[in-house]
């Protein structure tokens, strides 16, 4: 166990590590020089109260970069024109930052931003994570701005000007209108059914009814036809492609419901239902806003896509090079990639050989080299040679782009999905209408006199309120509990497709184990050295990488000095200590190892002036928690299955350890769909858990699916349920939590209908005076309300 | 009770009044960030020495 974690950036601290950084005389453990660097620019620009402001955070945001990013380029003239915008002696900039996650960001930000020397305004929109940075034309240092998010911790990354607004910010605006005006609605639609309620009992002022059943009508209009306008729209959608979806039923309950009202209204009838109408309109308008709220604080598409694109490229033009934005190259020109940067475009391999990090694409975690004339894939790292590349495909076509719209395609082509509950209520509203109908003819004839009260009594008893209210009131309370509980819900189905799962499909690289190769054992084959002394001269070679397994050997210590450090493309690193020639790499490369027999990990071997010392194993651990929540998983009746990109030996080691039987290795993404297709075919109902890019298409075709928050944003876009924080064990969380809110949405539509059961044939029959009907309406809906409350409590 | 006939259409009319402003308040953006202003608040009260303080 590790002693604490960071006080910035939550990761464990290293053993070993002793640096603190002091905020209101009080010492806080941090994990890196970095973290602490960041910590005391905060604290010295008198911003120390961001840590008691901001939300826990997800372990290892607001971690500096690793190393200092090249911000001058956009100093030069043809950089601000095409990053930013100029009013008069103003420019505006439109920046992305990267690694926000609290509003106590966006004060950070404007506010540190704000009272830097040449700032105009600074201003944060926490949906787009985009920052609007206004400066004058005079005083340009677009490059010293970006420096100073990069200090705070913060990914920033200029954007092309964008004209219209973000669809988000329209979403978001409209949804605001639409919310205001149904709980406005709704509340002034009650208000008027309170005086006609009262008029029940005291006796009917003809007049006086008329007239508030006729403003309840102005009120509630909009509220229909404006308000909740979406629902009729997507229900007409859904009727027109044949394919009704879960708006259809709502709309036929609140269209029937106005429609009676307004005829009742017309003819002077025995009761209107504004207010039912008003407030199913309401929760629904709610429950919507409150999803799309989740949704856009995870989530910028625009942005999934680019943050993995670098900003510029380096072009080459008859052998000069000039900097240019990624978005100006075209296919046929050159572009020089350096080392550990990433490929702009699709492109083949002109001149230089390298290995590259593809993990983003295709889930293969190790290097892949490349040659002269081999295809490079946008997003994927150049690790290390400088190379230069001929593009070929740019933007949306290159394979990176034609992933993220397969994810939107198979999103768009899930089979809609109507909720049981929905549609239960939304029937039972209009046979309850159909009923009342009945109702009040047969009395007509019967009994002319009584007719009028006991149709306003069946109507009354049955208002539809509790069945409206059952299943909204529930979600809504689910989703607020979850969210706290680390749980963002971005579609509403998933709760109810999350608590009928039967199989749970994992991804194994970043999901089940924790993505980054760790050394998990060291073996000293020359006894003249410690198996420290060969850890610190690793360390101190791999110091130049940045290749992905580098990191592993990074020690907090103090490393030796190493001169004429040397990349051997797929072989190793080489450098000289004190004299003698170290090499780290493949046992070939080092002079001679032993052979292992066990390929699940990755062996490095160290050698000296060409004779063998150590070896290192590296392995990509598992998650502590996997086991503990598969096994809890299998519990709950769900069976688990692992489908991964990763070779066989690899895949099934990580199978045997956590007794997974149903494995799939070595797939590809179109694999994976079909594997997960065949199993709903079987009647499986799936939930698939992965972090990749490459599982984002995989995402969208599951059932329902869990992306956790740490993975690529691409497949958190893909994903229903958002996991937030580094552990695995919300999964668990999420699936009783969704079971939970099911019985409760049952048990408030068995309630309702019971009730209704009772109720109906006591006031069809004349038992029930309408003062009784009133008091069973509402405590009918105040049951309803208070159990899906408990939700709230649910641990 | 007949003065409901005039006091209602009143408070009709003040209510499209300020959902007219409300839809002018979302229009201008001031609506779009939901989150931060309610820090702004906390922060403006406590911590404004910091401003003027110079460290090294």
């Amino acid at each position: 166990m590790m002693a604490s974690d960071c006080f910035h950036c939550a990761l464990p601290v290293p053993a070993g590590c002793r640096l603190t950084v002091e905020i209101d005389d009080e010492q806080h453990p941090v994990c890196c020089p970095g973290c602490k660097a960041v910590a005391e620019l905060i604290r010295d620009t008198g911003m120390s109260r961001y840590y008691e402001l901001r939300d826990a955070p997800h372990p290892g945001t607001g971690r500096p970069p690793d190393e200092a990013a090249e911000w001058r380029v956009f100093d030069s003239p043809d950089m601000l024109d095409a990053f930013t915008e100029r009013h008069d002696d103003m420019r505006e900039a439109t920046i992305y930052v990267g690694g926000m996650y609290c509003s106590a960001c966006s004060w950070l930000i404007e506010t540190t931003l704000g009272r830097q020397p040449g700032v105009a305004s600074a201003e944060v929109n926490p949906i787009t994570h985009r920052l609007r940075l206004r400066f004058p034309v005079e005083d340009s240092d677009l490059s010293g701005h970006l420096a100073t998010l990069a200090n705070l911790g913060y990914q920033p990354q200029p954007m092309s000007p964008e004209g219209a607004a973000r669809p988000e910010v329209t979403e978001q605006r409209t949804a605001l209108k639409r919310l205001l005006v149904a709980s406005l609605g709704m509340m002034q639609v009650m208000m008027f059914a309170v005086g006609l309620y009262a008029m029940d009992f005291q006796g009917i002022d003809a007049d006086m009814q008329h007239f508030l059943r006729l403003v309840s009508f102005f009120v509630t209009t909009p509220v229909v036809f404006y308000a909740a306008r979406p629902f009729f729209t997507s229900a007409w959608r859904g009727i027109v492609a044949r394919k009704p979806g879960m708006d259809l039923p709502v709309s036929i309950a609140v269209g029937s419901a106005y429609a009676a009202s307004v005829y009742a209204t017309y003819t002077r009838g025995p009761a209107v239902w504004f207010d039912s109408v008003t407030m199913f309109v309401f929760f629904l308008t709610l429950g919507r806003f409150l999803e799309m709220r989740a949704r856009h604080r995870s989530i910028d598409r625009g942005a999934a896509l680019s943050s993995l694109l670098p900003n510029t490229a380096i072009r080459i033009d008859n052998g000069a090079q000039t900097t240019v934005p990624v978005s100006q190259l075209v296919a046929g020109d050159t572009a020089l990639i350096r080392a550990g940067e990433s490929i702009p475009t699709d492109g083949v391999l002109a001149s230089g050989s390298t290995s590259v990090d593809e993990a983003l694409l295709t889930g293969e975690a190790r290097p892949q080299a490349k040659g002269v004339g081999d295809e490079l894939s946008a997003g994927s790292i150049n690790l290390d040679n400088m190379i230069e590349m001929t593009v070929t495909v740019t933007g949306s076509d290159t394979t990176l782009g034609t992933i993220s719209r397969l994810s939107e395609k198979a999103r768009y082509a899930r089979p809609a999905f109507v909720t049981l509950a929905d549609r239960i209520a939304s029937y039972i509203v209009v046979a309850l209408l159909v009923v009342a109908a009945a109702v009040a003819t047969f009395w007509y004839f019967a009994d002319a006199e009584r007719a009028f009260v006991i149709t306003l009594s069946v109507l009354v008893v049955t208002c539809p309120c509790a069945l409206a209210l059952a299943t909204p009131a529930a979600f809504a309370a689910a989703g607020s509990r979850l969210s706290q509980l680390r749980l963002l819900v971005t579609n509403g189905n998933a709760i109810e497709a999350l608590s009928r799962v039967t199989l749970a499909m994992f991804d194994k690289t970043g999901t089940l184990t924790r993505g980054m190769p760790r050394i998990t054992a060291v073996f000293v084959t020359d006894n003249t050295w410690t198996e420290k002394d060969c850890r610190l001269i690793a360390a101190a070679l791999e110091s130049a990488s940045t290749h992905p397994l580098a990191r592993a050997f990074a020690m907090p210590d103090k490393l030796p000095v190493v001169t004429s450090q040397k990349i051997e493309v797929g072989e190793g690193i080489s450098g000289v200590i004190d004299d003698h020639e170290w090499r780290l790499g493949n046992a070939a490369f080092v002079g001679g190892g032993i052979a292992t027999d066990d390929s699940s990990a990755t062996h490095v071997f160290l050698g000296i002036d060409g004779s063998p010392v150590a070896w290192f194993e590296l392995n990509d651990e598992l998650r502590p928690e996997a086991r503990e929540t598969l096994e809890t998983l299998r519990k709950l009746g769900i069976a688990t299955a692992l489908v991964s990109g990763d070779n066989r030996i690899a895949v099934e080691a990580v199978a045997s350890t956590l007794a997974i039987d149903d494995v799939h290795f070595e797939c590809t993404p179109e694999d994976k769909l079909a594997i997960i297709e065949g199993a709903q075919q079987r009647g499986e109902r799936v939930v698939m858990i992965g972090d990749g890019i490459n599982d984002a298409p995989v995402l969208a075709g599951a059932n329902t699916s869990v992306a956790p928050a740490h993975g690529a944003l691409l497949a958190q876009t893909s994903a229903d349920v958002i996991m937030l924080g580094e552990s695995l064990a919300p999964l668990t969380t999420a699936v009783e939590m969704s079971r939970k809110t099911m019985r409760i949405v049952r048990q408030n539509l068995a309630w309702a209908i019971v009730y209704n059961a009772l109720a109906l044939p006591l006031a069809a029959a004349g038992f029930v005076p309408p003062w009784l009907a009133a008091i069973g309406m509402s405590v009918s809906s105040l049951v309803v309300v208070l159990n899906a409350l408990r939700l709230n409590r649910f641990e | 009770m007949s003065v409901l006939y005039i006091l209602i259409p009143l408070a009709l009319l003040l209510l499209c009044g300020a959902v007219w402003a409300f839809f002018w308040a979302v229009g201008s953006g001031q609506f779009d960030d939901l989150d931060t202003p309610a820090i702004r608040v906390v922060m403006d009260d406590d911590k404004k020495p910091d401003q003027d303080e110079t460290r090294d």
